[in-house]
């Protein structure tokens, strides 16, 4: 049920950015909004779900991103991998942390974009455009998830049962 | 499920991607197939939760805009509320009935070869730039076909699903056009920045250009049609080290403002 409502959430949010987001003049701030949820499902919700998570929204990213293909997959199973392995250094006591997590792996993410790109074409002609999103994307990110930490916790108390 | 198991399921599909991403036929085609899949869902959802963007875009510039107003006095900020957004109806409709009429007068010079589509969303990541549109392999579109307005080109259609499509824009770093310059000789190949503006490339420091010239599509690229504009030039450095010059264009289109297109369809 928890699963079901978290990956229905934020495949509404990522269509829901694809839709409303290009009436706003934000493109420098573009947001991701699956990483909250990826990481808030693997660690709350286990390495099994975590990873369901991670494949449906790299996907959903993928499909609404001219984005190469496997690209965001790629980096998407990276960073749940990471989380995986740092499950028990992560330490979130609040929604701020979770933030800082949140913003912390856009930028990871950014940086492994870069790495594949390099390693599988050799070639870094999106560099400047991705260096240049970096900071921006990772501090709107890192916003963002505070409210999607904040109304993820308020639908747990409010709707479903907490663990 | 045990999480060794996950990790290494994880890991067999981070290779996989990888292949995927290297454009290894068999993972790509394999790939592509549960992407278009899954895409066919996308669709109808993006179709739907456009529809508000229009309300939306209208609340956005008529009355966000309107804040400082508001400051200075309650009852007259009601009035010019009412009247501005009566105002804004009006220009919006006669906005609305302008770009259309000029859409109907590009298609009825090109029947049969063009078909008209509303953008309903964009690139989730700003890393790349595409936009959506909501006709796809059902309305004939195929990969490859120019996407224009009656301003110019917008770009190709690059990933076509049922019921929508993307439109690789210009700006992106991976778009590159083949172009003329307008009444000179001069060619070269206009490609993305992945910012508003766009460079091109190939051009001698002596050939004949200069601030303002207008850019053409030169049909050589085998998409974009021959005479198609694409946008204007901005700035010529002839400083730099090497043969050529570096030029910066901005395209007539502005892709965050696009709310109709056409896809000239190919035989």
């Amino acid at each position: 049920m928890k699963i079901a409502s978290y990956m229905l959430i934020s495949i509404i949010f990522i269509i829901f950015e694809s839709a409303i987001l290009s009436i706003f003049p934000v493109e420098f701030f573009k947001p991701d909004v699956g990483m909250p949820f990826i990481i808030y499902i693997t660690l709350f919700l286990g390495p099994g779900t975590g990873f369901l998570a991670t494949l449906i929204i790299g996907l959903f990213q993928e499909i609404l991103s001219n984005a190469p293909p496997g690209s965001m997959i790629f980096t998407k199973i990276s960073i749940f991998l990471l989380v995986t392995f740092l499950k028990g250094k992560l330490y979130i006591d609040s929604k701020y942390s979770f933030s800082y997590i949140c913003g912390g792996s856009v930028v990871v993410e950014s940086f492994l974009f870069l790495v594949l790109s390099l390693l599988s074409k050799g070639e870094l002609k999106n560099v400047m455009n991705v260096f240049f999103y970096i900071i921006p994307n990772a501090i709107f990110t890192g916003f963002i998830s505070i409210f999607i930490f904040s109304m993820i916790e308020y639908i747990n108390m409010r709707f479903l049962s907490r663990e | 499920m045990k999480k060794t198991v996950v990790i290494i399921i994880a890991g067999i599909i981070l290779v996989l991607s990888f292949l995927v991403f290297t454009n290894i036929p068999l993972f790509f085609k394999g790939y592509s197939k549960v992407k278009t899949g899954v895409g066919e869902v996308a669709g109808p959802a993006l179709k739907l939760m456009s529809k508000p963007t229009q309300l939306v875009r209208y609340i956005f510039d008529s009355y966000i805009n309107l804040v400082g107003v508001k400051k200075e006095n309650f009852e007259l900020k009601k009035k010019l509320d009412t009247l501005q957004i009566e105002n804004q109806k009006i220009v919006e409709l006669d906005k609305e009935n302008k770009r259309l009429k000029s859409v109907l007068n590009l298609m009825e010079q090109h029947p049969n070869t063009m078909t008209a589509a509303r953008v309903i969303g964009e690139d989730v990541k700003n890393w790349f730039k595409c936009i959506i549109i909501d006709k796809g392999r059902d309305h004939g579109i195929r990969e490859k076909m120019p996407v224009v307005t009656p301003k110019g080109v917008v770009g190709q259609a690059v990933e076509i699903n049922k019921w929508h499509s993307k439109v690789m824009i210009i700006n992106d770093t991976n778009s590159s056009v083949d172009v003329y310059i307008e009444g000179k000789n001069t060619r070269g190949v206009l490609e993305g920045t992945g910012q508003t503006t766009l460079k091109l490339k190939y051009i001698l420091k002596n050939d004949e250009i200069a601030i303002g010239d207008k850019l053409i599509t030169s049909g050589k690229d085998s998409i974009y049609p021959r005479g198609l504009p694409t946008g204007i030039i901005i700035t010529i450095n002839r400083n730099k080290a090497g043969i050529f010059a570096d030029v910066d264009v901005m395209p007539f289109n502005n892709y965050k403002r696009l709310d109709e297109v056409l896809i000239i369809k190919k035989k």
